[in-house]
């Protein structure tokens, strides 16, 4: 028969218990908890085995479980020595991999979310065929202006080309476009002309559309922007009609996000013969070289004067759009190499590796050093990439010379530092276990300087070596040496 | 930890109890007369210090006993050697708790 009340401080006991175990690491609670409650289970057996309540046995039980407190601080103390641990790996080989792979997670979630960057990563999209040239009136001083009238155009495509194997003409005008009976907005509209995307090489639209018999209406290829927002994303929108102005034209294709990387931006490019571009404000000629004419390239462009009917002489500027088309990896490993040839100018690239005793790291102590070394840089090459594309499109949805420029310097700085990062680091590490050296001390005097060294001594936390620096280089100790401690050291560095 | 490292008398106790045989944390109490917030402690201590392992109880022989199932405590080799320095050290340790064979003897 259980005593009455006895309830009561059973309950109590249990609640003791459960707060202590509050206190107990999460890992071990439950098994902490399963030993105190059969333990109590026993206590309670050995001090109250009698049906009556007794005071001085629930005192006593009571104690006991109010001893579980110091038993749970015991081992939460016991985690935070484990914690304590796990904070000597702080400056470890692991300690600094595990960074650089936490920034190049982050550098490329960044780059997989930014419309920008995207756009970048898929150069199958926007590369162009080689040697095209954007063709400009060479008193016109400001690049990538839109020079050349249609009638001229025209003119050039009837005469005998020499060194172009073929031309094409758009220009940007604003116009209504509308699909069904929505009245639509003004939006940006290139003409050009039929031609215009096979020379690019630029694979949009669907052939077919507008082409088929009976079809004489004008092809319109919709950017991916003005797909998404003009026509709600509609996939039955190819072979549809929409008007552009008062004109109906047939839609042939949406071109790709970033697709369109010459000057200009428009939300459609309405695709037509030649004869039939109206007159009007001046557009682009582009051009396909022949191989003898891109020999003549110089700063990528090319001085063309044009003979006319009348006897007179035209001057026109070709200019080369391939920058705006190589992608990001061509900027990226022009800065990459840019960075490893500035590296000498910045700091020393020798890795100091000289000791006063005859011990030296055993070859694969020195495989895992120079793997370390390695493994950073591969870590840093891969941070530079993701890094100054996010930073770069970070105001940019698409691309722009700005944005190049900013990928440009960035992916230069990032790299250049990175790199000069990662040999100041390895210079720091311990030949034994890669840990960095730590606790400088200043040793000697500067003016016993002939006498004896002096400089600056860390410690590897292991105890394997130690680093002196010199604090003046002299002709007897000029670059930073590593020491080996033997085991008699060992007691001193104890973990 | 080296078998000669010197142990407070306290733990002291606690391993000559658990090597008397008396190899639960309740038991352990009553023997030492020690409370039951140094007791657990020190046990935890001295088990990551592996000179006592512990070990939970075959949950059908509690079953068959109708008690809750009970960890108990075994020295472990080292454990042992610690326990022969810290009998030299404190001589009257056996005396106070007095082991199986000691009571044989």
């Amino acid at each position: 028969m259980k005593p009455p009340f006895g309830w009561v401080f059973r309950v109590f006991d249990q609640c003791l218990l459960r707060s202590a175990s509050v206190l107990v690491p999460g890992e071990q609670r439950s098994e902490w908890q399963q030993e105190w409650k059969a333990e109590l289970w026993h206590v309670r057996q050995a001090c109250a085995p009698t049906a009556a309540v007794s005071l001085k046995a629930e005192e006593a039980i009571t104690a006991f479980c109010l001893g579980a407190f110091q038993d749970a601080l015991y081992l939460r103390r016991g985690s935070r020595r484990k914690g304590t641990r796990l904070a000597l790996m702080h400056g470890s080989a692991w300690h600094c991999l595990f960074w650089l792979a936490a920034v190049l997670a982050v550098s490329y979630t960044i780059a997989n979310i930014s419309a920008g960057v995207i756009a970048e990563r898929h150069p199958e999209h926007y590369r162009v065929r080689s040697n095209l040239i954007l063709i400009q009136d060479a008193h016109d001083t400001g690049d990538w202006a839109a020079t050349i009238p249609v009638e001229r155009y025209r003119s050039w495509k009837r005469m005998h080309q020499e060194y172009f194997d073929d031309l094409a003409f758009y220009r940007i005008q604003h116009e209504t476009l509308s699909a069904g009976g929505d009245s639509g907005g003004v939006r940006a509209v290139g003409h050009g002309s039929a031609n215009l995307f096979a020379l690019l090489g630029l694979s949009v639209g669907s052939k077919d559309a507008g082409n088929s018999a009976g079809n004489s209406e004008p092809r319109l290829i919709v950017s991916y922007d003005a797909w998404k927002r003009d026509f709600g994303s509609n996939p039955h929108l190819i072979n549809s009609l929409i008007r552009v102005g008062e004109r109906r034209v047939r839609v042939a294709g949406v071109a790709p996000y970033g697709a369109w990387r010459l000057p200009g931006e428009a939300d459609a490019w309405m695709l037509e013969p030649d004869s039939a571009i109206a007159a009007g404000a001046a557009g682009y000629v582009l051009a396909h070289m022949t191989p003898s004419v891109r020999s003549e390239m110089w700063n990528e462009r090319v001085y063309i004067t044009v003979h006319e009917a009348d006897g007179s002489d035209e001057d026109f500027w070709g200019i080369s759009f391939e920058e705006r088309t190589q992608g990001p990896w061509g900027i990226y490993l022009f800065t990459v190499m840019l960075s490893f040839l500035s590296l000498p100018a910045l700091t020393s690239v020798a890795i100091a590796d000289y000791s006063f005793s005859s011990h030296q790291p055993s070859w694969t102590r020195n495989v895992i050093r120079w793997a370390f070394l390695g493994g950073k840089i591969i870590f840093l090459l891969a941070i530079t990439y993701f890094l100054s594309l996010d930073l770069a499109y970070f105001s940019s949805t698409r691309y722009s010379p700005g944005a190049s420029g900013v990928q440009f310097i960035f992916s230069f700085f990032i790299c250049v530092f990175g790199l000069r990062w990662a040999v100041l680091d390895q210079r720091q590490r311990c030949p034994v276990c890669l840990r960095r050296v730590t606790h400088p001390a200043r040793v000697g005097l500067a003016s016993r300087t002939f006498l004896a060294w002096n400089g600056t001594e860390l410690m590897c936390t292991g105890g394997h070596t130690l680093l002196h620096v010199p604090g003046l280089p002299t002709s007897w100790f000029d670059a930073p040496r590593w020491v080996y401690l033997d085991s008699s050291w060992k007691f001193l560095f104890a973990e | 930890m080296a078998s000669d490292a010197k142990l407070s008398h306290t733990a002291a106790m606690i391993l000559q109890a658990i090597d008397a045989g008396f190899v639960y944390g309740f038991s352990v109490m009553e023997m030492t007369g020690l409370p039951s917030g140094t007791v657990y402690p020190a046990m935890r201590r001295l088990e990551s210090d592996n000179l006592i392992r512990s070990q939970w109880e075959k949950q059908s022989i509690a079953d068959a006993e109708q008690r809750p199932a009970r960890k108990y405590y075994k020295l472990t080799a080292t454990g042992r050697s610690t326990l022969e320095a810290s009998r030299r050290r404190y001589p009257l340790l056996e005396r106070m708790i007095p082991s199986e064979e000691t009571e044989s003897k």
